[in-house]
C-alpha cells in the first residue's frame, strides 16, 4: 500500500493535502474514529470474550492448575520441568517443527496449483470445483479407514503405484520414519480449503492480462509466474501466515491416527498439541498445559513476525 | 425447543439489515426457547428432602442408540414412578467426550447430579475434587461386598469411596472352532497355558504363497503387551499396589521376548499388512476367517451375534497361563457411577445410584446388553438366566470365571500420563532397535522420572 | 503491473499469422484433453472416500466386517437410511444445526468484512498493534483457553444457550479478518479516495462499493463457515444441554461406542449431513463468476 504511486490521483490528492493543512489534522481525527468504528466489534468480542480466559491462560502457566481443586502459584517451576525433566516435550516440539515445516510449503504449492487448474471456463467445471473441495468437507472415520487401506505396506494403491516404477513403498503408517510423512500426505490431499482462496482471488485477475499475454506467445509457464503469482501474493502470504500457525496446532488427525493420543509408533505422531492434550485433560495438568501454550504461542508469534517484515519483499499489493 | 419456529426468526433476521438488531433478536430467540422449561443445571429446587419437593436429577451417560439406550430408559422410567420426590432424566452424551464435557461442567459448577465415568480414573477425580466422597450416603456396611472387590478397590481413594462400579470387561480369546477341528486340534479343549497357545497357533497357521491364508493367533493383537507382561507377572502391572513402577521385572522382559518371538515368526510385512487391513477397526479378521484365535473384550460377544455369520462355531477360552499355575491373569476395564462434586442434590443421587447397582436392575441392564455388570450376583444369576440363549449363558459362565484373575488397573495418580512412555520403548523392541530387556529397563527410567516430576 | 504496459503486446499479436494461429489452436486443443484427463483422475481419487462412504451405508453390518471389502454392496440396504433418521431425532437436530449455522454465517460474512475494512482502507493511530492481537488471538491454542471460557460462559448464563455458538461470529474471527484484509489490500485505494472526494463517508464506501467489489471473499467466507459451524462438534458437545438441542453431529456420535460402530448407519448418517454443504458448494460458485464482472477496481 505504501509503494510509491504515482497516478494522477494520488497526485492529485497530494496537492489537495498541502493545501490545506489546516483541515488535514482535522480530517485525520475524523478517519481516525472512523476507523476505530470499524474495528470496535472487534475489540468489544476480544474484551468480552477472548481477554479474560488469555489472561486466565497466562497466570494459569505459573501455577499447578488442575482445573478444579488447586490453583497454586509456582513460579517458573512448570517451565523448568518442561527445559529439563519432560522428555516428551522435546519429542512433540521436533515431530510439530517437522510437519510443519513440509506441511506448509506442500499445501501452499498444491493449492495454487489446484486453483489454476480449476479457473478455467470449461464443461462441468462446477462440478469438478465440488469434487476438488470435497476433501475439505469430508471428516474423521471416512478418510482415516480410506487413507489406511491406501498407505497398506503390501496391498495399498501407493505403494503398488510406487512399485510400478520400481519403488519399493516404505511401510508407512506402521514405520516412524513414515508416519509423519504419511500424515503429510494426508494432509495435502485435503487441500481443497485452501484451493478455495486462490480461486477466489483469482477472478480478480483481469482477462485482458491473458489474453494479450497469449497473443504474445507467452506459454503456461510464463503467464503463470509473471500474471497469475504476482496477483495473488496476498493471499499466498495469508496462506503461509495461518496455515504455519495451524500446522503448529495439529492435533485431530493424530489424535484419531494414535487411537486417543498415544502418540503413534514410536511417539513419531506425538505432535505438541497431542501431548498438551494428555496433560491437560489426562493428567488434569492444566497449570503445564498452559505453559506449554505459552512456549507454543512465543514460537508462533516469532515466524509470524519473521513472516510479517519479510512480506514487503514478495508480497504484492 | 419444541415448536421453536425457526423460518420467522430467520426471516426477521434477514429484515433487519443492521448488526445490533440482528444480534439482539438471535439473543433473544434462542435464550428464550433454550431456556424455557428447564433446567437442572439451573438447580433452583436447592434444598433437598424437603417434604413433597420433587428432585431434579440430570445423569449423563454415552449410551445413544441400540439396546443400551433403551434399557436405560426403561429403568429410568421405572425408578421415577417407583420415586415420588425424584425424577431423573437421561441426557445422551457422545461417547468419549462425555468426559471432556463432564470436566467442563464441574470446573463451570454447573455439572449434571450422575455421570457414568471411566473407571480407571476415579481415584484422579477424587484427588483433584471432582467427585463426591459417597462414605456418608452408603448406609449399609456390606454395600461394597456386592461387587467384585478389584472393582470396588478402584473407586477408594484414601479408604474412601467416590464411585460405585457399574459394568465391566475382561479380556479372552475367542476361537473359531471349526478351524480347530480342520487342523486336527479339539474345539472342546482349547490350550490354557502359553506354549499350548503357541502349539495351537502353529497348527492353525495355513500358509499360501509368501503369506497367509489363516494366522492361528497374533499376541499383539487387541490384546496388548501390558496385558500379557501383567499375565505374566502373576497380575502384577506396570505399577505395583502401592504405585511402584514394576516395568522390567525378569517375568515382564520374557513376556515381551516371547511376543517379539511371534513377530519373527510371521515376519513383520505380514503383521503391517494384517493391521492396514484391519487396523481401522471395520472389517473383522476373526469374522472373515483369516485369524482362527483372536484376544477381545468378552464384550466382543454381541458384535459376534449381531454380525457374524450363523454358521461361525466360535468359542472363548480364558488368557492361557504363563506357566501351569502361574494364574489365567487378565485385565478388564469398565464404568462407575459418580456423583460430581458441588452438585444440589448428593442424597437423591445416590438412592439412583444404589437402585442402578441392585441385583435386580443390574441384572436386567446386563440381560438387554450382554454387559458384564459389577455386581457379582447379577452375574451369577445371568449365568443361569432362564431368558437368556445358550450362548449368552456360556458367555456369562466365562466371565464368572475370567473376572476371578481379572486385574482391573486404575491409573496411578504420580504417573497419569505415562502411556506414551512406554509405548515407544516398547515400539523400539518391535521394531528391532533395542531388546525387550533394553526396552524395559528405558520404559522403567523414563517412567520413575515422570513420577518424580509429579511428586 | 501496469495495464499501459500491456497495449504494446497486444499490438504485436494482431501481427501472427494465420498458419502459427491454427497451430495455436490444436496445441489449444491438446492441452484441453490434457486438463481433463488430469481433472478425471485427480477426481477419481477424492472421490474414493465418498465411494466408500456411499457404498458402506448401503451394506448390512454382516458385509461391512468382513473380507475383502465388497466394493458394492450385495444388497442395496436403502432401510438404512430410514432406519438412520430415526435413530435419533434427525430433522429436529438438523433443524438447530440449521438455526446456528445461519446465524455464524451471517455473522461472519458481514462482521469480518467490516472490521477489515478498518484494517485495511482506514488509517488510526494503534492500528498495526491492535492487528497484532488479531493475529494473536489465532495462536493461543484452543484448549487451554476452553475451560475459561467455559467458565466465563456459565458467569453470564450462556451456558445451555445457543449464544456461545452464534454471538462470537458477530465479533469477527482472526482468520476471517486477516483474509478480508488481503483481499482489500489489492483494492486500489484512488476508488475510496474518489469516493470520499464526492462526500461518500466510509460506511457508505463499505456498504456501497466494497461489498459488491468483495463478492468473491465473501462467498468464500460464507462457505468456510459454514462448513465450519456445520460440522461444528466441540462447541455444541459443551454448550447445548439438552438433547432436543443438539446439532447433526453430536447425533452421528450416537452411532459409535466402547465396543462397536454401527458402520452403515453412521456413514448413512454422515452423507445425509454432508449433501447440503456439497450442494451449498456447488451453487456458490455461481457467485465467483459473477464477481469477475467488477475487476475494475483491481490494482493491475
Amino acid at each position: 500500500m505504501k509503494n510509491a504511486d504515482t497516478s494522477q490521483f494520488s497526485k492529485a490528492i497530494q496537492e489537495i493535502k498541502t493545501l490545506k493543512k489546516k483541515n488535514w489534522s482535522k480530517r485525520k481525527k475524523k478517519e481516525a474514529w472512523w476507523g476505530l468504528l470499524f474495528v470496535a466489534p472487534f475489540i468489544i468480542g476480544f474484551l468480552g470474550f477472548m481477554l479474560l480466559p488469555m489472561l486466565f491462560s497466562f497466570y494459569g502457566s505459573f501455577t499447578n492448575y488442575n482445573i478444579t481443586s488447586q490453583m497454586d502459584f509456582i513460579g517458573l517451576a512448570n517451565f523448568k520441568r518442561m527445559f529439563t525433566q519432560d522428555e516428551l516435550f522435546t519429542t512433540s516440539l521436533y515431530n510439530t517443527a517437522y510437519y510443519v515445516l513440509f506441511n506448509v510449503p506442500l499445501t501452499a504449492v498444491g493449492s495454487v496449483f489446484l486453483a489454476v487448474l480449476l479457473n478455467r471456463q470449461i464443461f462441468g467445471i462446477r462440478a469438478f470445483r465440488t469434487i476438488f473441495y470435497l476433501p475439505a468437507v469430508l471428516s474423521g472415520v471416512a478418510v482415516y479407514v480410506l487413507w489406511m487401506q491406501l498407505l497398506s505396506p503390501s496391498s495399498g494403491l501407493v505403494n503398488t503405484v510406487l512399485s510400478w516404477v520400481g519403488i519399493d513403498g516404505p511401510a508407512w503408517l506402521f514405520d516412524p520414519e513414515w508416519t509423519k510423512p504419511a500424515l503429510i500426505l494426508m494432509r495435502l490431499w485435503s487441500v481443497g480449503g485452501s484451493m478455495l482462496l486462490y480461486l477466489a482471488t483469482l477472478q480478480n485477475v483481469p482477462k485482458q492480462l491473458y489474453e494479450s499475454a497469449e497473443v504474445d506467445g507467452a506459454g503456461f509457464t510464463r503467464k503463470f509466474f509473471h500474471i497469475t503469482l504476482p496477483l495473488i501474493t496476498p493471499i499466498i502470504f495469508y496462506d503461509i501466515v495461518t496455515s504455519t500457525i495451524g500446522a503448529f496446532q495439529i492435533f485431530q488427525e493424530a489424535y484419531v491416527m494414535t487411537e486417543g493420543g498415544t502418540g503413534g509408533p514410536s511417539n513419531s505422531l506425538l505432535f505438541y498439541n497431542l501431548h498438551m492434550w494428555n496433560k491437560a485433560f489426562v493428567a488434569f495438568d492444566m497449570g503445564y498445559a498452559m505453559a506449554m501454550s505459552m512456549i507454543l504461542f512465543i514460537i508462533v508469534l516469532t515466524l509470524t513476525f519473521i513472516n510479517l517484515k519479510l512480506a514487503p519483499k514478495w508480497v504484492n499489493y | 425447543m419444541g415448536t421453536f419456529e425457526w423460518k420467522k426468526y430467520i426471516k426477521r433476521g434477514i429484515m433487519l439489515s443492521s448488526i445490533p438488531l440482528v444480534l439482539a433478536a438471535c439473543a433473544d430467540d434462542t435464550e428464550s426457547d433454550t431456556t424455557s422449561g428447564e433446567d437442572p443445571s439451573a438447580n433452583d429446587t436447592g434444598d433437598s428432602g424437603n417434604g413433597g419437593e420433587v428432585a431434579e436429577l440430570e445423569f449423563w451417560s454415552f449410551w445413544g442408540s441400540g439396546s443400551r439406550r433403551e434399557t436405560i430408559e426403561a429403568i429410568i422410567e421405572d425408578f421415577n414412578s417407583e420415586h415420588d420426590n425424584i425424577n431423573v432424566e437421561h441426557v445422551y452424551q457422545p461417547w468419549g467426550d462425555i468426559w471432556t464435557k463432564a470436566l467442563a461442567a464441574i470446573a463451570g459448577g454447573n455439572a449434571p447430579d450422575v455421570i457414568v465415568q471411566d473407571i480407571n480414573s476415579v481415584r484422579q477425580r477424587a484427588e483433584a475434587e471432582q467427585a463426591t466422597n459417597l462414605e456418608e450416603y452408603i448406609e449399609d456396611e456390606s454395600f461394597s461386598e456386592k461387587f467384585y472387590p478389584q472393582l470396588w478397590d478402584t473407586v477408594l481413594y484414601e479408604d474412601e469411596a467416590y464411585g460405585v462400579p457399574f459394568n465391566t470387561d475382561t479380556q479372552v480369546i475367542f476361537y473359531n472352532k471349526d478351524a480347530f477341528e480342520e487342523a486336527g486340534l479339539d474345539p472342546e479343549n482349547p490350550p490354557a497355558t502359553w506354549a499350548e497357545l503357541e502349539d495351537a497357533a502353529r497348527a492353525l497357521d495355513i500358509e499360501s504363497g509368501d503369506g497367509y491364508e489363516q494366522i492361528g493367533f497374533y499376541p499383539r493383537w487387541n490384546i496388548g503387551p501390558d496385558v500379557w507382561t501383567l499375565n505374566a507377572d502373576e497380575g502384577v502391572s506396570w505399577f505395583d499396589d502401592e504405585g511402584n513402577v514394576e516395568i522390567n521385572t525378569p517375568e515382564k522382559v520374557a513376556a515381551l521376548e516371547w511376543m517379539l518371538e511371534w513377530q519373527d515368526y510371521y515376519g513383520r510385512d505380514t503383521i503391517n499388512q494384517y493391521e492396514a487391513e484391519f487396523g481401522s477397526g471395520v472389517a473383522d479378521p476373526f469374522i472373515s476367517g483369516l485369524v482362527a484365535m483372536r484376544g477381545q473384550n468378552l464384550n466382543y460377544y454381541v458384535n459376534l451375534q449381531e454380525n457374524a455369520p450363523d454358521d461361525l462355531d466360535f468359542g472363548v477360552f480364558r488368557l492361557p497361563e504363563y506357566e501351569e499355575g502361574s494364574g489365567h491373569w487378565t485385565w478388564g476395564g469398565g464404568f462407575v457411577l459418580e456423583i460430581p462434586e458441588n452438585t444440589d442434590n448428593p442424597e437423591e443421587s445416590f438412592e439412583f445410584i444404589k437402585y442402578l447397582t441392585s441385583t435386580e436392575v443390574q441384572e436386567r441392564f446386563g440381560m438387554n446388553s450382554f454387559d458384564i455388570m459389577a455386581n457379582i450376583e447379577a452375574n451369577e444369576n445371568l449365568t443361569t438366566h432362564p431368558e437368556l440363549g445358550e450362548r449368552g449363558l456360556e458367555m456369562y459362565q466365562m466371565a464368572e470365571k475370567s473376572l476371578e484373575k481379572t486385574v482391573i488397573t486404575p491409573v496411578p495418580l504420580t504417573a497419569p500420563d505415562y502411556i506414551p512412555l512406554v509405548n515407544t520403548q516398547i515400539d523400539a523392541a518391535f521394531l528391532g532397535e533395542l531388546t525387550a530387556q533394553e526396552a524395559l529397563d528405558a520404559a522403567q527410567e523414563s517412567v520413575e522420572n515422570l513420577v518424580e516430576q509429579n511428586q | 503491473m501496469d495495464l499501459s504496459k500491456q497495449a504494446p503486446i497486444e499490438q504485436a499479436g494482431k501481427k501472427v499469422n494465420e498458419k502459427h494461429f491454427k497451430s495455436r489452436k490444436r496445441q489449444q486443443f491438446i492441452g484441453k484433453i490434457i486438463v481433463y484427463i488430469i481433472l478425471i483422475a485427480v477426481s477419481l481419487v477424492l472421490l474414493a472416500p465418498l465411494g466408500w462412504m456411499v457404498s458402506t451405508s448401503l451394506k448390512s453390518m454382516e458385509e461391512i466386517v468382513s473380507f475383502p471389502p465388497t466394493l458394492l454392496p450385495e444388497t442395496f440396504h436403502w432401510e438404512n437410511y430410514a432406519y438412520t433418521v430415526k435413530a435419533f431425532p434427525f430433522f429436529n437436530y438438523m433443524k438447530n444445526t440449521i438455526f446456528i449455522t445461519a446465524f455464524v454465517v451471517a455473522g461472519n460474512v458481514l462482521s469480518n468484512s467490516f472490521i477489515a475494512y478498518g484494517f485495511a482502507k482506514i488509517n488510526f493511530p494503534g492500528k498495526n498493534v491492535l492487528f497484532a492481537l488479531v493475529l494473536a488471538t489465532m495462536m493461543v491454542p484452543g484448549f487451554v483457553t476452553m475451560i475459561p471460557q467455559y467458565i466465563l460462559f456459565t458467569k453470564i448464563g450462556w451456558v445451555g444457550t445457543y449464544l456461545p455458538l452464534i454471538v462470537p461470529s458477530f465479533f469477527g474471527s482472526a482468520f476471517y479478518i486477516f483474509l478480508m484484509r488481503q483481499f482489500y489490500m489489492s483494492i486500489n485505494n484512488e476508488l475510496i479516495e474518489s469516493a470520499q472526494m464526492d462526500g461518500a463517508n466510509h460506511l457508505y464506501i463499505w456498504s456501497r462499493l466494497m461489498l459488491p467489489l468483495t463478492k468473491p471473499a465473501l462467498i468464500t467466507i460464507g462457505i468456510m463457515s459454514f462448513n465450519g459451524a456445520w460440522n461444528d462438534f466441540l462447541g455444541p458437545l459443551l454448550y447445548i444441554t439438552r438433547e432436543e438441542n443438539y446439532t447433526l453431529q453430536i447425533g452421528l456420535q450416537s452411532f459409535q461406542n466402547q465396543s462397536t460402530t454401527q458402520w452403515n448407519y453412521l456413514m448413512a448418517g454422515a452423507t445425509l449431513v454432508m449433501i447440503p454443504t456439497i450442494v451449498l458448494f456447488f451453487f456458490a460458485q455461481k457467485y465467483f463468476v459473477e464477481g469477475m464482472d467488477l475487476t475494475g477496481g483491481t490494482k493491475g
